[in-house]
């Protein structure tokens, strides 16, 4: 009888041990960082629902269960307007971002380029490139091309601003290391430049998303028809505010997978940036 | 052999260019070594960045084995300061970066000069997971791995305690005792010349130019830093630095 309490009592412990250990672990770590944000977030958007709503006496805001669970019943329209955007907002990304690294890295390396680039640059940086919504609509129609244009140029400012500053700023024993081993041009940008700059690319287009988003909402709303979660959360906003807030929750949730699909990345393609030292 | 004849060096345009080297010369046979010491800051690493072949000489003449040094070439490897390894390059692709660029697969010799160095263990870590010391070896194998005839050391041990210098200027003396390259030091560090160096050039503050040449014929054996002869470099090297 002893001899099992004992058994009990170690097989308690190990157990123990072993989910305080998963807790502890980074990765648990990150998941539950997240969940207690999620759930402060919810929180706080039951409070200011209830006081404007207080205040108004009506229910001009829901609160994030009568919009989840508009979620949950609408689960199928929302996941194709969710993927239409989606697809939007990816496609704008890897479209701006293979204009503008290539681009960036080469006016931050190549001082005669730079000289002639830069004063377009800061010239046509500053201009709000919604002003060229309507243009461009009136151009290339209303279709997905445009808003993904709409998009893609944005974000193409952004990335290309971040990669020409990232690559000013090259540790120059880097480069003089592969140019004494014999390196071309090709292969100093290939082997130092980009790897160099990727981080701070990928920070670039992690805060670009946030932009890409609400670019991409007023390219949706500013289309008449069509999918997307901008189109509808702008067709259910009057009459259906539940429905309209599911769609904003929805595009949170877009920001957030791609948020997290960056950082995977990073953490892939840059693994050399989490490493510390350690003993033999 | 390494031939340099009245080697300037001026940096910026013609009417503000600044001079760091001026009229430099030396001579050095094949197998031997030289150390460069001077003051920080007077123009050595320009003049070992020429020899490098990533620098054009504003005047005079270098040649390597007879041929004018027009860019970097294979036989020539460069050790840089901080070992210039790439962060983002594992140990083994840092070591054979040299092959790689060429296009060539690592060669065995490469393999090898890992295990002389104890970095086999290390080989698929990054930089950031290595000592200082292991980074300055990688540095070492990654010049080695492409058998060079010359050497250029660019204040190779820097910024490294003492035991860990100490322990790699036997690694540099063993290694240039076993391959027979010619060896270049460039470094403020007065006993790392007297050490390394069969000739020690004193170079003045900027522009550099020679101050002194001193002969250091005893060096070659790792208790040589206990010797008198060494002392007495040290001391000559130190009177001539001062003068």
């Amino acid at each position: 009888m002893k001899h099992a309490i004992t058994r009990i009592e170690d097989t308690i412990v190990l157990v123990s041990r072993s989910i305080l250990r998963f807790v502890k672990s980074p990765a648990m770590n990150r998941v539950i960082t997240y969940i207690v944000s999620i759930a402060i977030l919810l929180f706080l958007w039951e409070i200011a629902s209830l006081a404007v709503n207080a205040i108004n006496h009506s229910r001009l805001l829901p609160g994030p269960y009568e919009a989840l669970s508009q979620v949950v019943k609408n689960t199928a329209e929302l996941q194709r307007h969710f993927f239409a955007s989606a697809w939007r907002l990816i496609l704008a990304i890897l479209i701006a971002l293979a204009a503008a690294v290539p681009l960036g890295l080469l006016i931050g390396r190549e001082y005669t380029l730079n000289r002639f680039v830069s004063p377009m640059i800061y010239i046509t940086y500053p201009i709000p490139q919604v002003a060229f919504i309507l243009f461009l609509f009136l151009v290339f129609g209303t279709g997905s091309a445009t808003k993904v244009a709409i998009v893609a140029l944005v974000l193409f400012f952004q990335i290309l601003v971040s990669s020409r500053g990232a690559a000013q700023n090259i540790d120059e024993e880097h480069l003089t290391s592969v140019l004494s081993a014999g390196a071309t041009r090709w292969q100093v940008y290939w082997h130092v430049i980009l790897p160099a700059t990727l981080p701070e690319i990928l920070t670039s287009v992690r805060v670009s998303i946030g932009l890409g988003v609400a670019f991409l909402y007023i390219a949706e709303t500013s289309a008449a028809l069509g999918t997307g979660l901008g189109t509808f959360i702008k067709a259910h906003m009057l009459y259906a505010r539940d429905l309209a807030f599911a769609g904003i929750v929805a595009m949170a949730i877009l920001g957030l997978v791609l948020y997290v699909g960056i950082d995977l990345l990073e953490h892939l393609l840059c693994r050399w940036k989490y490493v510390r030292r350690r003993p033999l | 052999m390494i031939d340099v004849e009245s080697l300037t060096i001026d940096y910026g345009r013609a009417d503000r260019a600044v001079q760091a080297v001026e009229r430099v010369d030396f001579r050095l046979e094949k197998g031997r070594s030289l150390a460069l010491i001077g003051p920080s800051g007077c123009g050595k690493t320009s003049i070992l960045f020429a020899l490098a072949g990533l620098l054009s000489p504003s005047n005079g003449t270098i040649k390597i084995g007879g041929n004018p040094v027009t860019g970097p070439r294979r036989e020539v490897a460069l050790i840089l300061q901080n070992a210039g390894l790439l962060p983002w390059k594992t140990v083994w692709q840092n070591a054979n970066l040299s092959l790689l660029l060429a296009g060539d697969y690592p060669e065995h010799n490469a393999g090898v000069i890992l295990h002389d160095l104890g970095l086999t263990e290390v080989k698929s870590r990054f930089p950031a997971e290595l000592s200082e010391g292991m980074k300055r070896r990688v540095g070492i194998a990654r010049a080695l791995s492409t058998a060079p005839s010359v050497l250029l050391m660019d204040e190779p041990l820097a910024s490294l305690d003492t035991l860990t210098r100490e322990r790699i200027q036997d690694l540099f003396l063993t290694l240039w005792q076993e391959h027979r390259f010619s060896l270049i030091l460039v470094t403020h560090d007065i006993v790392e010349a007297a050490f390394l160096g069969q000739e020690v050039i004193v170079l003045t503050k900027q522009p550099a130019r020679v101050k002194a040449t001193v002969i250091n014929p005893k060096m070659g054996s790792l208790d040589y830093r206990q010797s008198e002869a060494f002392q007495r470099t040290v001391h000559d090297l130190r009177e001539a630095l001062e003068r």
